[in-house]
């Protein structure tokens, strides 16, 4: 036992540290969260539902994960935070409202009415908050538009560079699972609200599992010595150290040959600006497509 | 023949931690007396019958101990021309092996025994070291890859060179085992021994060991000389073509000459274990205390050791994530 606490003291020291680490910053963020808590003013909201999931891309499940940390977030950031999902198309809808305008934007238009008509907003009727809008129904020009839409202080706090990060880390993942996508959207626009310039890891739950398992197969194998032993001689162990004597060492050019290939390019799309609302709001944000 | 010491008359041996001839007995430096005669299977000091094999050069007497060195295995065609006399003795040798079971995390516990470690037997092991002058001439061709990219093209160049190399390197005494008794391979890696510690043969350097006369000519054992020094030439020419992503050998010819070969005896201690049924040989190089051999798995300590590799790594990497999470 004692070889063995021996071999593993250091181990046991990290992990030991990183538990502390750990039950300390936990303290530390009830401890923020509750600072920052902040109940919500706005009374004139016409509902309290933050997940619409009219595309039917969520589990029953996974939108009520959704719900409860968006409710967490709502708190920490004093935003209210909506998610839409939709399976249909736009082009009427917005062009009713906007004559003219383009495919891309049918999904601002979208978002901006719905906050509007819903009086969202966590400080007042259209105030601070976010809404995300992933329109799963290809439009007429073939592409997936989706639309961040940010509002009061939200729409201060977001550049464009800061919509389009969010964005990209949602199209990063919501082909294969849209609820690490919209989960992603959620995180992201709080750390974004917090100002803590941290690095987002996703790691599935598996992970630390398969790391451990990776460990522990690495472990065995460097340690399970199979040689009888290592062998020590080199090339110059019998010339006594001596290097090899060159009577001829030459590298005469030759030739010389060029082979060129292009480089195909991908593209995509972004667009994004303010815009004043229909019902008299003012709105920031942007859009992606795939 | 044997060493007897003047002053109590017991059999004084080579001390390798000392240097020089010790009598055990009366604790005497250099008083040995070098007693001539004696035959291959009876003990010249107490006449009892003696046990060797057919190239046993020197051994130990079962009834009274003495170490005996046979003269007519050391004289005449079978004097070894130099010899490389023990450096560590015993105990070093023994602290050798513990050292490295030590370092090998799934040796069982309780593997090794003080008790069976006093079995383990010095012995002088025939060598023949061959010279050899190498001639490498190599004529191949190099291709340099260059790759770059400008606007939507991606360039690659390829340049190509004439490699041309006319190498001489001289190897001295490459070492190949004379013992039919002893694994090639595990000499193989006993190397390398330090040649400047080389002496001219005397036998007294015997007394205390066990020791064998070469089974083999030198010319039989050749060819693994040739391939040693075959294979260091390779390296050495490689080594000499640098910068090239392919080289496409045209030419190639390696001369090798022999200068000359000489016969030696090299120090191993040689230890044998056996363990739930199994035997284990280990072999300690008697001049630089290297060690070879394969030491038993304990499947028990495997099992713990990996597990609390898994679930310490695993616990690690989940509070990192929770950590990261929570920032």
């Amino acid at each position: 036992m004692r070889e063995y606490f021996r071999y593993f003291k250091w181990m046991y020291i990290v992990l030991g540290a990183l538990v502390l680490l750990f039950v300390f910053l936990s303290a530390g963020h009830l401890a923020l969260a509750r600072m920052f808590g902040h109940d919500r003013d706005n009374q004139s909201c016409t509902t309290t539902e933050r997940v619409f999931d009219y595309g039917d891309v969520l589990t029953d499940e996974e939108e009520e994960k959704l719900r409860r940390l968006i409710a967490k977030r709502e708190k920490q950031t004093r935003c209210d935070i909506v998610l839409i999902t939709l399976q249909e198309s736009l082009k009427e809808y917005a062009r009713e409202i906007e004559p003219g305008v383009g495919y891309d934007e049918f999904v601002r238009v979208y978002a901006e009415q719905f906050y509007e008509e819903h009086n969202f907003g966590y400080n007042s009727p259209n105030g601070d908050g976010i809404v995300l809008v992933d329109n799963w129904y290809r439009e007429d020009d073939g592409r997936i538009y989706t639309w961040l839409c940010t509002t009061g202080r939200v729409k201060d706090k977001y550049s464009d560079a800061a919509v389009d990060h969010i964005l990209d880390n949602v199209y990063r993942y919501v082909e294969k699972n849209p609820y690490r996508a919209y989960k992603t959207y959620i995180n992201d626009f709080y750390h974004d609200m917090l100002g803590i310039q941290v690095f987002t890891l996703y790691v599935p739950g598996y992970l630390p599992w398969i790391v451990g398992l990776a460990a522990a197969v690495i472990f065995v194998v460097c340690n399970r010595r199979s040689k009888k032993g290592d062998k020590t001689t080199t090339a110059l162990t019998y010339t006594g150290g001596v290097q090899p004597r060159f009577r001829v060492r030459q590298d005469r050019f030759l030739r010389k040959s060029v082979v060129t290939r292009k480089i195909q390019t991908s593209s995509g799309g972004r667009s994004g600006g303010s815009h004043g609302g229909g019902g008299g709001g003012s709105h920031g944000g942007g859009g992606h497509s795939r | 023949m044997i060493y007897k010491c003047k002053n109590c008359g017991g059999n004084a041996v080579y001390e390798p931690g000392r240097g020089r001839m010790y009598c055990p007995h009366c604790e005497s430096k250099d008083s040995e007396e070098k007693i001539q005669g004696g035959t291959l299977t009876q003990c010249i000091n107490c006449g009892a019958p003696l046990e060797t094999k057919d190239y046993t050069s020197a051994s130990q007497c079962g009834h009274c101990g003495c170490y005996i060195v046979f003269s007519e295995r050391v004289e005449g065609v079978y004097e070894p021309h130099m010899l490389l006399p023990f450096h560590i003795n015993k105990k070093a040798a023994v602290q050798a092996l513990n050292r490295e079971f030590s370092r090998r995390l799934f040796t069982p516990s309780d593997f090794l025994s003080e008790k069976s470690l006093e079995k383990m037997e010095g012995i002088y092991v025939p060598f023949w070291l061959y010279d050899y002058q190498a001639c490498y001439d190599f004529t191949g061709e190099g291709v340099r890859i260059r790759t770059w990219t400008a606007g939507n093209t991606e360039y690659t160049e390829r340049s190509y060179f004439e490699v041309v190399r006319k190498m001489d390197v001289e190897f001295d005494k490459v070492p190949v085992d004379a013992s039919y008794a002893m694994e090639d391979g595990i000499m193989d890696l006993m190397e390398p021994y330090d040649y400047g510690q080389l002496r001219g043969f005397d036998p007294k350097y015997m007394s205390g060991f066990y020791g064998e006369v070469y089974n083999q000519p030198a010319a039989e054992l050749e060819g693994r000389a040739k391939e040693k020094s075959r294979s260091a030439s390779e390296e050495l020419l490689q080594g000499s073509i640098q910068g090239y992503n392919t080289v496409r050998p045209i030419h190639r010819n390696l001369d090798l000459r022999k200068r000359g070969d000489h016969y030696a005896l090299m120090p191993v201690w040689k230890y044998v274990y056996r363990y739930k049924g199994k035997e284990y040989q280990y072999h300690v190089n008697g001049q630089t205390g290297k060690v070879i051999g394969i030491t038993p798995v304990s499947m028990e300590k495997v099992l713990s050791y990996s597990m609390s590799v898994f679930a310490a790594v695993t616990a690690m990497c989940y509070l990192a994530v929770r950590v990261l999470e929570i920032l």
